[in-house]
């Protein structure tokens, strides 16, 4: 373990030093706050000026979701940041052969950071959401923002080959986070083309208030994770 | 110390290494020769634990190297070829952070530092560091944890003559301290002045293992030239060990005509040369 929280920490300094993967850590909070305060206040004026009783307040949920999924997109996304600049100056093939060895290297630059991101958006949804979410579709929402976290991570290891590609497949690996929406928009069911993607399935389950659609959501991560994390580790 | 038996690895369809076997005695330096893309390098990952899917038996302290614990790195310090530093750290930060990941009390930072005359530059950034400083750290970080099996992957590359004596000489300090040490080149000089034995390594194959200087006598015999004036000046050459029946050789010296008379050895890369029939680079 002592390891192991030593290889977060040298993650976390490298994370101080890069300005724009610390302001990403902070980021949830700021558009938490943004979410929370400015959203209803332009419902209010859009509602006032063009006589409307809802224009964004039917999307509130989605907003809830996209809120859910981004503490972990973030976190991962700096975590696979920091692992292709180690990748890049090497120092992750050393770090395989010290104590903390794959392994534990896998622990500190993706377990600690998902786990950290799920705590965060245990505390910070229930500060930030919009619409009345039960205690228990929180637990479910960060669980499954979690593991999308993971899957965008580990799109960007495994598809880039330095930094500067990461930046790029990270834009696009956000995309599958995206599935949430349809189901908000597409009510036929030409929205099951995105069925592959879990985000689509946690948007159903929060849409249509049914827990028991984050099922699928669960295995269909763990599916893209198992296929992504075979790729990574052949690829390290 | 080391045991590897009818090792074999592929990472195609094709056998890189095939049937493998030597053995490596506690405080011994063991070089590995061979060209680019011999299998030196994939050897080397094998006995530090980095590529596992191999067929034979690599054991190293007794542990089979596929099999590899945590307390395996404890013991086992590796300098690669390329920089492994963190690039945006000072010097002495990384060497800080490195060591901590070590359950034994680690070297002196300062000490290692100063050893290798980084002692001035510990506060810089890795980053400005030059090639030859780069190599210089890497080394001094193989040696952080005091480890008992030091692999070497090109300590000497890319270092001035007066930088690569001070390495050599501390690769010899640690080998004086009972260290095992596994020097993989293709540098014939270091390996012939530093090695107690050498493994010649083709298309991952061992083709010869011996001491360097068994291997320059077993191969190429001594021979011996000599110059002489008469009639404009004239040289000629002998083995060595048919020197007793160089009858012009011996009419000279009793006529004291000889000019010059020198013997020469053929070097490691000639016995290379000679066992393989490529050159080492």
């Amino acid at each position: 373990m002592k390891v192991i929280r030593l290889g977060f920490f040298q993650m976390a300094a490298a994370m101080r030093r890069d300005m724009m993967l610390f302001v990403s850590c902070f980021a949830p909070i700021l558009a938490g706050f943004f979410f929370r305060f400015a959203i209803p206040f332009i419902e209010g004026a859009l509602t006032d000026r063009f006589h409307i009783t809802a224009i964004i307040s039917p999307y509130y949920k989605l907003i809830d979701i996209l809120f859910a999924m981004l503490p972990s997109t973030m976190f991962c996304f700096v975590s696979a940041m920091i692992s292709l600049e180690e990748r890049d100056e090497k120092t992750a093939v050393y770090l395989f052969i010290t104590p903390l060895r794959k392994t534990g290297y896998i622990a500190a630059r993706f377990g600690v950071p998902s786990v950290i991101a799920f705590l965060a958006t245990i505390i910070l949804l229930p500060v930030f959401k919009l619409t009345g979410l039960s205690p228990l579709t929180i637990l479910l929402l960060a669980a499954g923002g979690t593991l999308q976290g993971m899957i965008v991570a580990l799109l960007v290891l495994t598809i880039s080959s330095n930094r500067l590609e990461g930046m790029a497949v990270t834009k696009l690996s956000t995309l599958t986070i995206s599935g949430a929406v349809i189901p908000f928009f597409i009510k036929s069911d030409i929205q099951y083309v995105i069925s592959p993607l879990p985000s689509f399935w946690i948007g159903k389950a929060i849409l249509e208030s049914r827990s028991f659609y984050m099922l699928p959501a669960f295995v269909l991560s763990a599916m893209w994770i198992w296929f992504l994390f075979k790729r990574y580790l052949r690829k390290i | 110390m080391i045991t590897v038996e009818n090792l074999s690895f592929s990472y195609t369809k094709n056998p890189f290494i095939s049937g493998m076997s030597f053995s490596v005695s506690e405080g011994e330096i063991f070089g590995f020769l061979g060209p680019s893309g011999a299998g030196k390098s994939t050897l080397q990952k094998i006995l530090i634990g980095m590529l596992r899917t191999y067929q034979g038996s690599c054991l190293v302290y007794g542990i089979e190297c596929k099999n590899r614990t945590k307390n395996f790195y404890e013991n086992i310090g590796v300098d690669f070829e390329f920089s492994t530093m963190y690039e945006k750290l000072t010097a002495r930060e990384n060497l800080r952070f490195f060591s901590s990941l070590y359950e034994k009390k680690p070297r002196p930072v300062d000490e290692l530092l100063e050893m290798v005359g980084l002692g001035q530059d510990a506060d810089k950034r890795v980053a400005d560091y030059s090639k030859g400083m780069k190599s210089r750290l890497n080394f001094i970080k193989a040696l952080l944890h005091d480890p008992v099996l030091l692999c070497l992957d090109e300590p000497t590359s890319g270092l001035d003559p007066a930088n690569s004596r001070v390495m050599k000489n501390m690769i010899l300090e640690e080998k004086a301290k009972g260290k095992t040490i596994l020097l993989t080149t293709h540098n014939m000089q270091d390996a012939a002045e530093l090695c107690d034995r050498v493994a010649f390594i083709v298309n991952g194959k061992i083709c010869a293992l011996d001491s360097p200087h068994n291997l320059i006598m077993s191969k190429g015999a001594a021979a011996v030239t000599y110059t002489w004036v008469g009639n404009g000046e004239h040289s000629a050459s002998c083995p060595l060990e048919q020197i007793s029946s160089d009858e012009r050789l011996k009419s000279l010296i009793a006529e004291n005509r000889l000019q010059s008379i020198h013997s020469s050895e053929p070097t490691l890369n000639d016995i290379f040369m000679d066992i393989t029939g490529r050159t080492l680079l």
